[in-house]
């Protein structure tokens, strides 16, 4: 046996400067009272409770239920011993999964080492040796595999290439992988996430940042990883409603899509900032385990919701293997495209949407509403339309696989992907843009794609839904009024109108439906050119719901549908929007400048294109990161007088 | 030790000329048929056939693998072309390791310099490498290209600074070890899926497309005409020059079958009937056995004939997805 390394380095401690004038602790955020210290006192409470409740839902009797998390937690507490070693060697006896064993098991060597025997570190050191994963096909999975493999090199920091699966060395492995996340954490600093904004993909970010934060021994690589991991937090920080990650998202679950609350980041909310209810889930309890503790700053950016504001951040596709189009650009032998976000935050909800286009492949939420809940889970607090498109053309823009093969083998894992009912997807033959508190999509749809309709998806748990003879729908979702006008007529039907969402799809797609699925109604309009409006606002603004509709329906509106779809509206506030199917759309009488969208712009959080250079503000306190010089810096700035 | 000219080279002499081991019939695969609810295969790698077992795994067990070569000079030397990247053994096959890094992925297939093993060149989803040291590092060799998608690549081995690797945007060559690409005139700017080359007969190159049919040339690509036109609008992912005799030429492609020529593709034949799908993947003539074709069908096993098609027989490994399929000097190690 080869022993792991005893070595493990004293926490370097973090490059900060502090920047304190006088009167800095006069600077209490309105609206989030707690200090830094109440903050991280509250935070190690719900902490503990969540490693509990994971310690709590071991059955020691069952030795065939248990994922390497579970071991994890056991062997860090010292609880169910037999239990975990028993498991231990069940996963690592015939290891599958690629990643998503390399990095629970990565969890296990470091938060369990103290109860892992010379025996177990036999098991787990044979597993790495033998078991040749893949490295998979999207940048969560590399992040993954590159954060697993690094840190599995250190604990075995001398071993030659005959000790490992791939043949490299333990010095060779951690080369690579070190080089691999570092230029990962560059790209997405300068040019923004690939897999932008998951409500369940931000959960392998987390997670093997949260792995090389917690017990990286390199510290360049360590404070990059913790820096990297602040702004993946930061990000959905500045998108969050109660707790809920809103607005567009590169890939999204039906499930998620439906009750939003029920996605990884809502389980992150409330271990890191208290929102919502405790949901166990993987990220969050490496999260746990790993000794981290999130700044202040990210809780009073998360539930600040004190004032309305616009967050707009730059994105890119993932990597586009081919047609990958006139506009696409080239970074790192990859080519992308820019996707612009644009997010409206108010106390009562928030509205978010990209430009639409195939921005993601199978999953992707071009725009929706999140409404305001206190305890979200078990209501779909949700408002969204979409295209359901699927071909060939994008599973090859994105895959290596075959035309003829690559649609049937999408839909083998993404059982939704060719389904008319699905509730997420990208499409070539759609446009977005948005004004604050108004979504405005328009199509094209060629004939014969698949498919003609536009879905808009009406939860259950509106109220006030009312069709009027003008055209406009209207419904109330918690404190949000809601108005949709389809420029074409639609039919309702349930949401799962192929049974696909109830039936058999697998955990991912299906589990669960007569719970978060059931109940709902889709709104089904089919057209070769379409369009909607849809605006939205507080409850707080007009005197009644018949207010919000009558002044609704007075908003000047003109559109189109030959030769394509056009639109002219006046939203509730005034602005002028006006699009043409395919020319940049105008607000205000002015084109939105695509062209000079800001990586991050926003009262919490901004940075420019290109700079790897990031801020965060709340109240007097700005925190930089600097990705060129590795250094985190807060300054808090004096109270005027 | 003695550099020969081909690739088949190895399993000739295997026949009875030296004691290199025999050249026996490969498949990249992945068994995607039974998988459900899932993004992944419930098995893949390289799958030998032996006369005697029939298929067994061979190398190590890896999820996505589109290709596998054997250093022409030296059949000790062994490359996977995988997701990961490429996976080299250089003791045949008891030992491998992972030579490139994180900048090469989703490689499909490698070709190696018959005159120098230290030259080694591959196609990949993110464009074209080469090697000059044999594999222990790599450059991008991307001038010239319109398109980098490439899954398939093919030395001239009597002139090995020159390749033809065909690409999503048309079929390029290059003279120069890969330093500078040109696109071939004659044949379409579409998908490129698949480039193969008679041995006997080097003057003869066979590539079928995306949509834009099958092209031959029999002038060593100074010019490239179309052929098999009764399948030209379909998506033709397979291809066979016979190794012997460059009149028997096959293609395959998706809900087409096989359709096979014996006189040097003046005439075709649609050998659709007796196949257990349309759907045709990988084609390979059999260089032990004059006229035997195999062609592998998505996720119905793999079939091979005796009479260029006109029956087919069982090959087994029903429910897989061949990314290649071919004849290459590997011997069984079990994994």
């Amino acid at each position: 046996m080869i022993a792991p390394s005893n070595f493990r380095a004293a926490r370097w401690p973090l490059i900060t400067s502090f920047v304190f004038a006088l009167q800095a602790f006069a600077a209490t955020p309105p609206v989030a009272p707690l200090t830094d210290g109440e903050m991280a006192a509250t935070y190690q409470e719900r902490r503990e409770a969540f490693i509990a409740g994971y310690i709590d839902r071991t059955d020691p009797t069952n030795l065939e239920r248990g994922g390497l998390h579970d071991v994890a937690v056991n062997l860090a507490r010292g609880t169910n011993l037999e239990w975990a070693r028993a498991r231990l060697r069940a996963l690592c006896e015939s290891p599958r999964g690629a990643m998503f064993w390399m990095f629970p098991m990565v969890l296990v060597m470091e938060a369990g080492e103290e109860n892992l025997t010379a025996d177990d570190w036999s098991v787990i050191r044979e597993a790495w040796k033998t078991y040749f994963p893949y490295r998979g096909d999207t940048e969560n999975h590399w992040l993954m595999y590159y954060a697993s493999l690094y840190l599995a090199a250190e604990v075995w920091p001398d071993l030659p290439g005959s000790e490992w699966y791939n043949g490299k060395s333990s010095v060779e492995n951690r080369a690579e992988a070190k080089e691999y996340l570092l230029e990962s954490i560059r790209i997405t600093t300068a040019y923004g996430r690939g897999e932008y904004d998951s409500p369940n993909y931000i959960d392998p970010y987390v997670s093997a940042l949260t792995l090389l934060v917690g017990w990286s021994q390199d510290e360049e690589l360590r404070l990059q990883a913790e820096m990297m991991l602040e702004i993946d937090l930061a990000d959905f920080a500045v998108e969050n409603i109660g707790g809920v990650y809103g607005g567009a998202h590169s890939r999204i679950y039906p499930k998620h899509a439906i009750q939003p609350a029920l996605a990884a980041s809502t389980s992150l909310a409330w271990l890191l900032w208290g929102q919502g209810e405790m949901q166990l889930n993987g990220s969050a309890l490496i999260v746990a385990l790993s000794g981290y503790t999130p700044p202040a700053i990210l809780q009073r950016i998360a539930t600040d919701r004190s004032k309305s504001y616009v967050h707009r951040e730059l994105k890119r596709t993932r990597w586009r293997m081919r047609h990958a189009g006139p506009e696409s650009i080239e970074m790192a032998n990859h080519r992308t495209i820019p996707v612009y976000k644009y997010s409206y935050m108010t106390p009562d909800y928030m509205v978010g949407s990209t430009q639409g286009g195939l921005l993601q492949p199978i999953q992707q939420q071009t725009w929706s509403l999140n409404w305001h809940e206190e305890k979200p889970l078990g209501i779909a607090s949700t408002f969204f339309a979409l295209h359901p498109y699927y071909s060939a053309l994008e599973g090859t823009m994105y895959f290596g696989a075959d035309w003829d093969t690559v649609v049937d083998l999408i839909a083998r894992s993404k059982v939704d992907y060719n389904s008319p009912d699905k509730l997420m997807s990208g499409s070539p033959h759609e446009q977005v843009f948005q004004h604050k508190a108004t979504v405005i999509g328009l199509y094209d749809i060629p004939p014969g794609t698949t498919f003609p309709n536009l879905n808009t998806f009406f939860s259950r748990d509106l109220i006030n839904r009312t069709e009027d003879p003008s055209g406009w729908i209207f419904a109330q979702g918690g404190s949000t009024y809601i108005a949709y006008r389809p420029f074409v007529a639609g039919e309702w039907r349930p949401t799962d109108w192929t049974g696909l969402l109830a039936g058999g799809a697998g955990a991912w797609i299906s589990s669960g439906h007569a719970e978060w699925g059931a109940g709902h109604q889709v709104y089904v309009s089919e057209s070769p050119t379409n369009g909607y409006v849809a605006q939205f606002a507080a409850e707080h603004e007009f005197e009644s719901f018949d207010a919000f509709m009558a002044a609704v329906k007075a908003l000047p509106l003109e559109f189109k549908l030959e030769p394509t779809a056009h639109v002219k509206f006046t939203t509730l506030d005034g602005t002028e929007l006006e699009g043409t199917y395919g020319e940049t759309p105008h607000i205000g009488g002015q084109p939105i400048a695509y062209d000079t969208w800001p990586l991050y712009e926003g009262p919490f959080m901004n940075g420019n294109r290109g700079e790897n250079v990031l801020e965060l503000q709340h109240g007097h306190e700005t925190r930089r990161f600097d990705f060129n010089s590795t250094q985190i810096s807060t300054t808090v700035t004096p109270t005027a007088r | 030790m003695k550099r020969f000219a081909t690739l088949f080279a190895t399993a000739s002499l295997a026949l009875g000329l030296t004691a290199e081991p025999a050249a026996v019939l490969f498949t990249a695969a992945a068994f995607t048929k039974a998988q459900r609810n899932s993004s992944i295969p419930t098995d893949a790698g390289i799958f030998v056939r032996l006369p005697d077992a029939g298929w067994v795994p061979y190398g190590p067990k890896i999820q996505q693998v589109a290709s596998a070569s054997v250093d022409p000079s030296d059949s000790s030397r062994i490359f996977l072309a995988c997701g990961n990247g490429i996976v080299r053994s250089t003791d045949s096959g008891k030992t491998w390791r992972m030579v490139t890094g994180w900048r090469e992925s989703d490689i499909t297939a490698i070709v190696i310099d018959p005159t120098d093993g230290q030259r080694i060149y591959a196609s990949s989803g993110w464009g074209l490498i080469r090697s000059f040291d044999g594999g222990d590092s790599w450059t991008s060799i991307d001038t010239g290209l319109t398109e980098k998608f490439s899954r398939t690549i093919v030395m001239d081995d009597a002139n090995p600074s020159r390749l033809l690797a065909g690409t999503a945007g048309g079929l390029f060559v290059t003279t120069n070890h890969g330093d500078t690409w040109a696109q071939v005139k004659g044949v379409p700017s579409a998908h490129v899926l698949r480039l193969r080359r008679g041995i006997d007969q080097p003057n003869v190159w066979l590539a079928v497309t995306e949509g834009q049919g099958a092209w031959l040339s029999t002038d060593d690509g100074a010019s490239w005409r179309l052929t098999a036109p009764d399948v030209a609008s379909a998506n033709l992912y397979a291809c066979a020059v016979d190794p012997h005799d460059a009149n028997n030429l096959a293609v395959g492609g998706w809900d087409v079958g096989v359709v096979t020529s014996n006189d040097g593709g003046a005439t075709w034949q649609n050998r659709a009937a007796g196949l257990p799908s349309p759907n045709v993947l990988t084609l390979v003539y059999d260089p032990h056995h004059a006229g035997r074709v195999w062609a592998a069908s998505f996720e119905e096993g793999i079939v091979f004939s005796d009479d260029a098609g006109a029956t087919w027989q069982d090959g087994g490994l029903d429910g897989s997805l061949t990314n290649d399929l071919g004849f290459l000097p590997l011997e069984p190690i079990a994994r």
